[in-house]
């Protein structure tokens, strides 16, 4: 009960500032839109396949889930440092009641983001020419959402440490590593043995390659099957290192 | 009159720096009781051990006859702060914000709504109950947030510093809404305003450097430091440790 009610505060909260909107909607969509744009102007001889609408939108679903991180970040650092939960503290709310209600209404807005990025590119897809396959929408966006709660667990973990002017800095390195080790922009797999090690070290690109396959139906399922425990492995890893932390600091704001 | 506070050898250090130094105190039930001192005497430490925030090193504390370690879940649902900073959900109504700590309380939906309902009319919230909480003057935000600690029906309120930053009406305005919650609450308030001390409180402690230098009516406090004036003997007690 509580849980549900400290989740319906968040999601209030998150839904009325516009910022939300820009970043985590406007911001995919836009990239969307301009990318496609410019790979109507890449010639086919290049065999640049990275900004198809098919890989171009699940490296923005990924791309748009880095800005729920800021966002989980800064909320819950504000939350702090305004002494929310300070309040909070006072009462008989338990630990996992925090981390479970800013968990639960952010997973719902990474989803909503996420189908939304998707229709978009369906009808980016209508009009280019070429359609993708609603069902492959679906799974892409079902397979995406381990991905989208390590995302969440990254900005557990900078809002409990971070204030909420470093919070944005740091989250913005993981933007960066992300779109560049994730292959967002570009293609990984055509890179050298050495980076393109590098990028498998991290999930961000078994994240991108995950919702790619889905949603081109290229269902190599032992590929899919190891990126997909890939991604897992991570998401557990740090959605319980954000768990620690938070507590560790909930307690060290308790002295 | 019993009372709703006693506080026995309390210590509590930070490293080398004693915060809180071995007090004894004890808070009367429907008191508004104040705790003076300068930056540092160890008032905020004191409120957040006895608000179950922090921890002391040694001593006890009751709360209602309730130790507040081994009955902490008890004794959180007695209590309630308001913190020096207003510490509400600026995105959310002043209505849907005192739904939200209803919630956390507990209160199923109704008996929430009941319930700000009421305090929105008891003190006075109706012009602003569903404006969005940054829109409010901090005048507003501090009554809110005083509010918010006061829908879980606490027996014991804490107020820190409730009207710092507040212009000269708002504080006033503040005062009257604080007499106003007195007569249902036991208050415990700091302050570094003397005359906001000495207007609202019932019996006032001052503390340096983590001790309990004197404790009683602002008019004990004037008689054992010889002065007419309030601010005057807080400064002679304050420096001079009377």
């Amino acid at each position: 009960m509580r849980t549900l009610n400290f989740a319906n505060r968040n999601l209030k909260e998150l839904l009325r500032d516009p910022l939300s909107y820009i970043f985590c909607l406007g911001f995919p969509i836009i990239m969307l839109i301009i990318m496609s744009v410019i790979n109507k102007s890449i010639p086919p001889q290049a065999n640049m396949t990275i900004f198809n609408i098919d890989n171009l939108s699940a490296g923005i679903s990924v791309f748009g889930m880095t800005f729920i991180m800021l966002f989980t970040a800064l909320h819950i650092s504000k939350d702090r440092s305004s002494a929310f939960l300070i309040r909070l503290y006072v009462s008989p709310m338990k630990p996992s009641e925090f981390i479970m209600g800013y968990t639960l209404p952010i997973i719902l807005i990474a989803v909503m983001q996420c189908f939304i990025t998707y229709i978009s590119a369906f009808i980016i897809s209508i009009i280019l020419g070429s359609s993708l396959s609603i069902p492959n929408m679906l799974i892409s966006c079902i397979l995406l959402i381990p991905s989208e709660i390590m995302f969440i667990g990254f900005g557990i973990l900078f809002g409990s440490i971070f204030n909420d002017k470093s919070a944005p800095a740091l989250c913005s390195i993981v933007i960066t590593l992300s779109c560049l080790l994730g292959g967002i922009w570009l293609d990984v797999d055509n890179l050298s043995t050495g980076m393109k090690n590098l990028c498998q070290a991290f999930p961000f690109y078994y994240a991108v390659k995950t919702g790619r396959m889905a949603l081109s139906g290229n269902y190599n399922y032992d590929d899919m099957l190891k990126s997909m425990i890939i991604v897992f492995i991570y998401m557990i890893a740090i959605y319980i290192i954000s768990i620690v932390t938070f507590n560790l600091k909930m307690q060290k704001d308790q002295k | 009159m019993i009372n709703a506070i006693e506080i026995n050898n309390l210590t509590k250090t930070y490293g080398d720096k004693t915060a809180i130094n071995n007090i004894n105190l004890y808070i009367k039930e429907g008191e508004l009781f104040g705790l003076l001192g300068v930056n540092g005497a160890g008032k905020t430490t004191l409120l957040k051990i006895l608000s179950c925030i922090s921890k002391a090193d040694s001593g006890k504390i009751s709360i209602y006859g309730k130790d507040i370690i081994k009955d902490k879940s008890e004794v959180k649902k007695i209590i309630n702060i308001s913190t020096q900073e207003t510490a509400v959900a600026m995105n959310l109504t002043v209505r849907e914000n005192l739904l939200f700590i209803a919630g956390i309380y507990n209160s199923d939906k109704k008996a929430g709504i009941r319930k700000a309902d009421s305090i929105i009319e008891v003190l006075s919230l109706s012009e602003v109950a569903d404006k969005k909480a940054k829109v409010l003057s901090g005048g507003w935000q501090r009554r809110l947030s005083i509010a918010m600690a006061l829908i879980n029906e606490p027996k014991i309120l804490f107020l820190d510093e409730p009207t710092l930053g507040l212009d000269i009406l708002a504080r006033r305005e503040l005062w009257k809404f604080i007499s106003e919650i007195k007569k249902k609450t036991t208050i415990i308030l700091t302050t570094h305003y003397l005359e906001e001390a000495e207007a609202l409180s019932d019996r006032i402690a001052i503390m340096v450097h983590g001790d309990i230098v004197i404790s009683g009516t602002s008019q004990e406090i004037k008689k054992t430091a010889s002065t007419e004036n309030f601010e005057e003997a807080f400064i002679k007690i304050a420096e001079n440790n009377i």
